[in-house]
Parts: structure tokens; C-alpha cells; sequence
């Protein structure tokens, strides 16, 4: 089946387009970005072969696709703007959970990992897409919008427009968007509280076009101008190694199942930084760790007397 | 992969080059500065909130230093324009060899395999025990 218009390729030209004015409107200052060479090496070359990465699963995902559309509940049509609203909204809600997924499941944050692994964040990290989101089956979330009645070409163009729009977050150079469309939408300030590691905004804003999905599910985290975001991963990579970048997360694994072959389950599908003795840390220990670290420096201020008034 | 899909990969990969270049250009003298001890104090602390260095040493070039409290080194060490940071036992970090001014610290990890910080002798004065 060929899609009739996949938004991600209409779109190559503007990325490439934009990468380049902010590197040079970057360059002379005129706006807020952040570039080094091998990163952006890394980010790029990782966009160019993505889609490559996918191509040993892609007829599996197709057929799986192509069958739920067979057994679906309802026939949904293609040019009904009723029918692209709702799918704008599934899809969405969709994205949210799969990227969810991605954070808090290391089998899923192996295939994720390293859209996250960059120090920068620029509109060049935007492309920075995984090689191996088909053999870590992620599409199969996707799975039920086709077994719903949406056409299995017109789940791929929202995907493949959700996809785009998320390119234009990937920059420091917009500060606050107003505030209504901040209310509502995946913003660059939003997204850039993603992309942090400083414990507080780890895994939070999972958006992919809508924010409202965080904010009714408690995972929003506005951007605070008193914590500037520090991008990267807690536990940074130290290498520009493209392969290394793609796959250090499933060598991990691995290497974790082998130690321990009876805690495979716990490797596989525990948060990232799960271990059997509890002696690596995840999101949720660091998270504690910070906020036991800023109750312990309120507490003598808490505990001092109040100054007598002055006479 | 037919000839239109090669043309395409083509063209991408230069474009990719072109970029990186571009990128490397831009970016020519303008990379982080090298730590000296406030910025090295400053950015263990950030790195390591709940530990407090009881001595540090820079590398030659200030593109990393090795911090120690009691059993435990503390290593930054410069990846492009940002500082990969790891926890080591200290007789790991005492035993690490120096061979041409660069110190290899063992990480064993497949995401970092090693940190190299440049050190023309370790470990240095005071740092045995």
C-alpha cells in the first residue's frame, strides 16, 4: 500500500531549510541556539537512516494494520472532516501513551533512548529518531485506530503529521508561545522540560500535539525560569559513536538478562533503572532523592524562631 | 532499494554532511571553556548533589577532573561541549593507567566505556591511601 501523501517527506525540505538558519541566525546571535558539530552529526545521521531502521518490520506492521482494518467495528471515511478530527484526537491520545510507554518501560525507553541522548536542543535533536521502534513493536499501539475503522493510510498521515508538528518544539529559540496556545498544545517551553534531566522535570509532558493529555493525567510540568532545563540523559553517554547512540540501551539489557536471567522480566519491562537490589536509580528514586534534598534545605528555615520585632 | 531511493539516500547523506559542516563551522572557537576549580566545584555539585569532594584534580587541559569523598571518585569528563559524569570506586580510579598524558578511566558501560581525562601522571601527590 502506498501512502498517498506522508507528511514527513513533504516536510524534509523545511527541516533542512530551518536546521540551517538556526545554525546561522545561532552563529550571529539573532536568536537562542546551541550546536556542536559531532552532535549534530550524530542527530542528523540518526534522522537520515531511521527510517531504514524500520524497514525489516514494516511489512509486519502493515499486515497487522491492514488486518485489524479487515475486522473493524466501523467503516470510518477517509474525507469526512468529522473523521479527521476524531483520528487527530485518537491518534494524540494514542502518541501520549506510547511515549509514556517509552519513558517507563525500559524494553520501550531502549528504542527511545537516544531521541533523548543529545546535550543540546536544537531543531537538528528533532531528528535525532530511533532505529529499532519496529522490533520494539511500538506500532502495534497504533493497532486499535485501524480495528476502530480509521484506514490504516490515513493512521500513517496523522502519524506522519503529529510527526512534523513536533519538529518546531525541538528549539531554545522560542521562548513562551501566548498563553492560550501554552494551555492547550506541546510548546518548545513544554517540550524542553521533556528533554531535561534535572529531577524534577523527569518524565513529564509526554505530549505529542495536545498537552492536555498531561494535564489530565498528571504528568504536566511547566518550564520554570528559576530551573533552567540541562538536556540530556541522567546518565550521559560518552561517546559520538552512532551505534553505540542507537543500541547502548539493548547491549544493557542484554547484558542485564545474562548477569541475572531469572530477573529478565524485571530487566525487560521494569522502569529504566530497575535493578533487582534496587541499587540503580530511576526516575521515580531520583525525583525522591531531590525532593528529600529540598525538604531537608527548607527545614532550618522552617525551624527558626521568628525574630523579635525590632524596637 | 530501487535507483530513486538511492538517488534520495544520496542527496540526504550530503545533505547531512553539508549541515555538520556548517555546524562545525559556526561553532569553531566558541566551545566551552576549560574548568578551573570554582567551575569544576560547581558543576560536581550538579552532577553530584548528595556528595561533597573532599580533594579534586583537573585534567592538564581542564576538560575534566576527578573528585574524591572517602571510597568513591568522582569523574567529569568532557564529551564535545558537554561533561559525561560517573561514580567509580576510588581504587578503580587509583589504579587506572596513564599512557601518552591521557588517563583511561574504565566505565564498562555500553553507553560510556571508558572516560579519558589528560593527565600527565596519576595519581598525583596525595591522592594514594
Amino acid at each position: 500500500m502506498k501512502i498517498p501523501t506522508d507528511p514527513v517527506t513533504l516536510a524534509t525540505p523545511f527541516f533542512i531549510l530551518t536546521v540551517i538558519l538556526e545554525i546561522v541566525l545561532g552563529r550571529f546571535g539573532v536568536l537562542k541556539a546551541r550546536y556542536e558539530a559531532r552532535d549534530t552529526g550524530v542527530s542528523l545521521t540518526m534522522g537520515l537512516f531511521s527510517t531504514l531502521g524500520s524497514l525489516p518490520i514494516a511489512g509486519l506492521s502493515l499486515a497487522g494494520a491492514i488486518w485489524c482494518y479487515h475486522h473493524r467495528l466501523f467503516t470510518i471515511p477517509m474525507t469526512a472532516i468529522w473523521a479527521w478530527v476524531l483520528l487527530f484526537l485518537a491518534e494524540d491520545l494514542t502518541y501520549y501513551w506510547f511515549h509514556r510507554l517509552s519513558h517507563e518501560r525500559r524494553i520501550w525507553w531502549a528504542a527511545h533512548v537516544n531521541h533523548h541522548s543529545s546535550q543540546h536542543y536544537n531543531l537538528s535533536t528533532a531528528l535525532r529518531q530511533t532505529w529499532t521502534g519496529g522490533v520494539a513493536f511500538t506500532w502495534a499501539l497504533w493497532l486499535p485506530l485501524s480495528l476502530l475503522g480509521f484506514p490504516p493510510a490515513m493512521v500513517a498521515i496523522q502519524k506522519g503529521i503529529s510527526l512534523v508538528y513536533q519538529y518546531w518544539i525541538h528549539t531554545e529559540a522560542i521562548g513562551r508561545m501566548p498563553r492560550w496556545f501554552e494551555a492547550v498544545f506541546n510548546t518548545p517551553s513544554h517540550h524542553r522540560v521533556h528533554h531535561a534531566r534535572n529531577p524534577r522535570y523527569l518524565d513529564r509532558n509526554y505530549a505529542g500535539i495536545l498537552i492536555v493529555w498531561d494535564r489530565l493525567f498528571g504528568t504536566f510540568q511547566p518550564e520554570l525560569d528559576e530551573e533552567a532545563p540541562r538536556y540530556g540523559l541522567v546518565h550521559n553517554l560518552g561517546a559520538f559513536n552512532i551505534l553505540r547512540v542507537a543500541f547502548h540501551e539493548w547491549i544493557g539489557i542484554a547484558q542485564d538478562i545474562v548477569r541475572q536471567p531469572r530477573h529478565a522480566l524485571g530487566w525487560l519491562f521494569g522502569p529504566p533503572g530497575w535493578s533487582p537490589d534496587g541499587s540503580r536509580d530511576t526516575s521515580a528514586s531520583l525525583k525522591a532523592q531531590w525532593a528529600a534534598r529540598n525538604a531537608a534545605a527548607a527545614q532550618p528555615a522552617s525551624l527558626t524562631p521568628a525574630a523579635e520585632p525590632a524596637e | 532499494m530501487n535507483a530513486a531511493a538511492l538517488i534520495q539516500l544520496a542527496v540526504s547523506a550530503l545533505a547531512v554532511a553539508l549541515m555538520t559542516g556548517l555546524a562545525a563551522l559556526a561553532t569553531r572557537g566558541r566551545g566551552a571553556p576549560p574548568l578551573d576549580e570554582a567551575a569544576a566545584r560547581r558543576l560536581l555539585a550538579e552532577e553530584f548533589p548528595d556528595r561533597r569532594p573532599e580533594a579534586l584534580w583537573l585534567a592538564a587541559d581542564g576538560h575534566g577532573v576527578i573528585a574524591r569523598e572517602g571510597e568513591r571518585a568522582l569523574v567529569l569528563a568532557r564529551i564535545g561541549d558537554g561533561y559525561l559524569a560517573r561514580e567509580l570506586a576510588w581504587s578503580a580510579a587509583l589504579s587506572a593507567e596513564v599512557r601518552d598524558g591521557r588517563l583511561t578511566l574504565p566505565l564498562r558501560e555500553p553507553g560510556a566505556p571508558r572516560a579519558v581525562l589528560a593527565f600527565a601522571a596519576w595519581p598525583p601527590e596525595g591522592a594514594r591511601a
